[in-house]
C-alpha cells in the first residue's frame, strides 16, 4: 500500500499567505513561461475593499476568513519521468519516497467575483 | 520592479482616487518557480489545521485500487480533487487591511512573488475507517495456543503495528482502538486474534474455577487465578481472557480483582451453541443456553444483537447466527446484503446490524430513510429494499 506522509517541515511557526481567487484564467502579455511577470498592482480601500488592477481591468473583491483552512503542500522526492501538469496532483500516483510538506497555511482569501472593469486608457477627444 | 511612481501613474489612469486607499499597495508578480506546478492545495477539516500548526503529520494511505484516505493521528478523512472555474493564486507574504491597519510600517509598496496557482484543491471528508481489513487480516492465522500445531508450521503473515499501519486505511489510534475492540493481543510483538474454540476453552477454564472457588462474578482474583491455572494455559493467556470477559480493578490492598461481563460470557456461550448448526428451534436453544452459562448469570435475547437474528414467523420460531463483523462494510452493499437474508425487517431487529455504518453525528434512523423503504405491515412498521434484491438462498 501507499504511503505518502504529509508533515508540516521543522521546527518554527508556519508562514501565512493568502490566497487570491479570481475568475477565469491568466494569460501572459509576454509568450512565454508565467514565471517572473508581473501581474498587477493590489490596494485596499479603507474600508478594507481589495482593489486589484490586472492589465486593463480593474477588479473590486473582498477578503474572507476561510472556514476551512488550506494547506500548500510541496512534493519532496522522487520525481516521475515526463512532465506534470502543474496543481493537477493525483493523491497516489507517486513513487515510493514520495512525501509532502507543509510549507505554509492559507486562512484568508482575497475573492475577486465581479466583473472586471475595463480601464480606458486612451479617449479620443472630439476633433 | 515597479516604483511607486509607476503604481500613482496606474492608478490615475485607473480613475481611482488615491484618498481612498490604504497607503500601501502589493506590487504582485509571478514567482520564477509559480508555473513548475510544485505546490498543490489541501483544504483543512477543523482541527487538523491545529493538529498541522502544532507539528503533527498526516499520512495518505490506499492500496492502487483503492480510493486514498488521508489520516490524522486518530481520524481518517475520504480524498477527493475539488474542481474550480476559478483560479486560485497562492502569495506568501501578502497583508490583509487589518494586518496593514496595525502595522504602521514606513514603505509603501510590497513586492510579493506568486508562489504558485491551481484550480483545483484537495477535498477532505471525514469517514469511517476501513477496518474491516484488520479483522480479515488476523482471522487467516489465528492463534491456537501454545500447543497448537499450525502456528509453528504456519505459513501466513504475521502483523506487527507498523505492518498494519501500512495495510489498513485508517488512523493509528483508530486501529488500536479497534484492536482492543476485537480483543487482539500481541503476542511475540504480533498482533493475534484468538481461535474462537481456545477461546472458548480459556474462558471454560476461569469459569470452571470461579465455580470452583465459589466466588463472587464480580470479584475474581488474578493471582489466583493464576496459580491454579498456570500449570494448564500461558499466564498472559489467562489473563488475557478475563481483561477480554472482566473489568479490572483493584482493591484496597492493592490486589488485581475482575467483575466478569455477565453479557459478553452468556453472548460467547451463545455464540459456540449456534455455530454447530444452522439453525436453532428457539424455546430449545434459550433452555440450553441458560443451562449452559455459569450460575449466576441471565441469558437475555438482547445480549445477541448483531450475533443471531430470531425469525419469529416460523413455525416453530427459530434463531440462527448472524454475525455483524461477517457483513459488507460499504453502506449500499450492507443494506443489500440484510435485504436479500430477510425481505422485511423491524427496527428493532436491524439497528444492530446497521449500527456500525453510523458516521459520526449519524443515527440508524437517518440510514433507514436513504437506504430503505419504510412500510406498515400487520400494524407494525417494517423496512425493505428500495431496489429488486434476488433473495439469498439460506438452507
Amino acid at each position: 500500500m501507499v504511503q505518502i506522509v504529509i508533515s508540516s517541515g521543522g521546527p518554527g511557526a508556519l508562514a501565512q499567505w493568502v490566497l487570491l481567487e479570481l475568475q477565469g484564467q491568466l494569460e501572459p502579455r509576454r509568450s512565454g513561461a508565467l514565471g517572473g511577470s508581473v501581474l498587477g498592482d493590489l490596494h485596499y480601500t479603507h474600508e478594507g475593499v481589495p482593489v486589484l488592477i490586472v492589465g486593463h481591468h480593474i477588479l473590486y473583491g473582498k477578503v474572507v476568513q476561510l472556514e476551512k483552512p488550506f494547506a500548500v503542500l510541496v512534493k519532496q522526492g522522487a520525481k516521475e519521468p515526463g512532465a506534470e501538469e502543474p496543481g493537477a496532483e493525483e493523491p497516489g500516483a507517486a513513487g515510493p519516497d514520495v512525501s509532502y510538506t507543509v510549507t505554509a497555511l492559507i486562512k484568508t482569501k482575497l475573492l475577486f467575483k465581479t466583473r472586471p472593469k475595463p480601464i480606458i486608457t486612451n479617449v479620443p477627444k472630439k476633433v | 520592479m515597479r516604483s511607486r511612481a509607476e503604481v500613482d501613474a496606474t492608478l490615475q489612469t485607473a480613475k481611482v482616487n488615491p484618498a481612498e486607499l490604504l497607503p500601501v499597495v502589493h506590487c504582485l508578480s509571478f514567482g520564477p518557480q509559480a508555473a513548475a506546478g510544485e505546490c498543490c492545495l489541501l483544504q483543512l477539516e477543523p482541527g487538523l489545521c491545529a493538529e498541522i500548526e502544532a507539528g503533527c503529520s498526516l499520512v495518505i494511505r490506499g492500496e492502487k485500487d483503492e480510493q486514498a484516505v488521508l489520516c490524522s493521528k486518530d481520524k481518517t478523512y475520504d480524498m477527493k480533487i475539488a474542481d474550480t472555474s476559478n483560479m486560485l493564486l497562492f502569495v506568501p507574504g501578502c497583508k490583509t487591511p487589518e494586518q496593514l491597519n496595525a502595522d504602521q510600517a514606513s514603505c509603501n509598496i510590497i513586492h510579493s512573488q506568486i508562489a504558485g496557482f491551481s484550480n483545483n484543491y484537495w477535498e477532505l471528508r471525514r469517514c469511517r475507517p476501513k477496518l474491516k481489513k484488520l479483522r480479515k487480516l488476523l482471522m487467516q492465522n489465528p492463534y491456537g495456543g501454545p500447543d497448537s500445531q499450525k502456528d509453528q508450521a504456519s505459513t501466513f503473515s504475521k502483523y506487527t503495528t507498523e505492518d498494519l499501519l501500512s495495510l489498513i486505511q485508517a488512523s493509528e489510534e483508530e486501529i488500536l482502538h479497534h484492536l482492543q475492540v476485537i480483543d487482539a493481543r500481541k503476542i511475540e510483538g504480533y498482533w493475534r486474534i484468538l481461535e474462537f474454540d481456545y477461546e472458548m476453552k480459556l474462558l471454560n477454564h476461569v469459569i470452571q474455577l470461579i465455580d470452583s472457588e465459589s466466588w463472587s462474578l464480580k470479584k475474581v482474583p488474578l493471582r489466583t487465578c493464576l496459580e491454579e491455572l498456570g500449570s494448564l494455559e500461558p499466564t498472559e493467556m489467562i489473563e488475557h481472557i478475563l481483561l477480554s470477559y472482566g473489568r479490572k480493578y483493584f482493591d484496597d490492598a492493592g490486589e488485581v480483582y475482575f467483575e466478569m461481563h455477565e453479557d459478553k460470557i452468556c453472548r460467547a456461550i451463545a455464540q459456540m451453541l449456534l455455530q454447530n448448526a444452522v439453525k436453532f428451534n428457539l424455546s430449545e436453544f434459550q433452555e440450553v443456553w441458560q443451562q449452559s452459562v455459569p450460575e449466576g448469570m441471565t441469558t437475555r435475547l438482547d445480549q445477541l444483537q448483531g450475533l443471531a437474528l430470531v425469525d419469529r414467523s416460523s413455525r416453530p420460531e427459530t434463531i440462527f447466527l448472524l454475525k455483524v463483523e461477517d457483513l459488507p462494510e460499504g453502506n449500499q452493499e450492507r443494506f443489500n446484503s440484510l435485504f436479500s437474508i430477510r425481505e422485511k425487517w423491524t427496527e428493532p431487529d436491524i439497528t444492530p446490524y446497521i449500527q456500525d455504518l453510523c458516521a459520526e453525528k449519524q443515527t440508524t434512523g437517518v440510514l433507514l430513510t436513504k437506504y430503505a423503504r419504510c412500510s406498515m405491515q400487520n400494524g407494525v412498521k417494517v423496512y425493505n429494499s428500495r431496489r429488486p434484491i434476488s433473495k439469498q438462498i439460506l438452507f
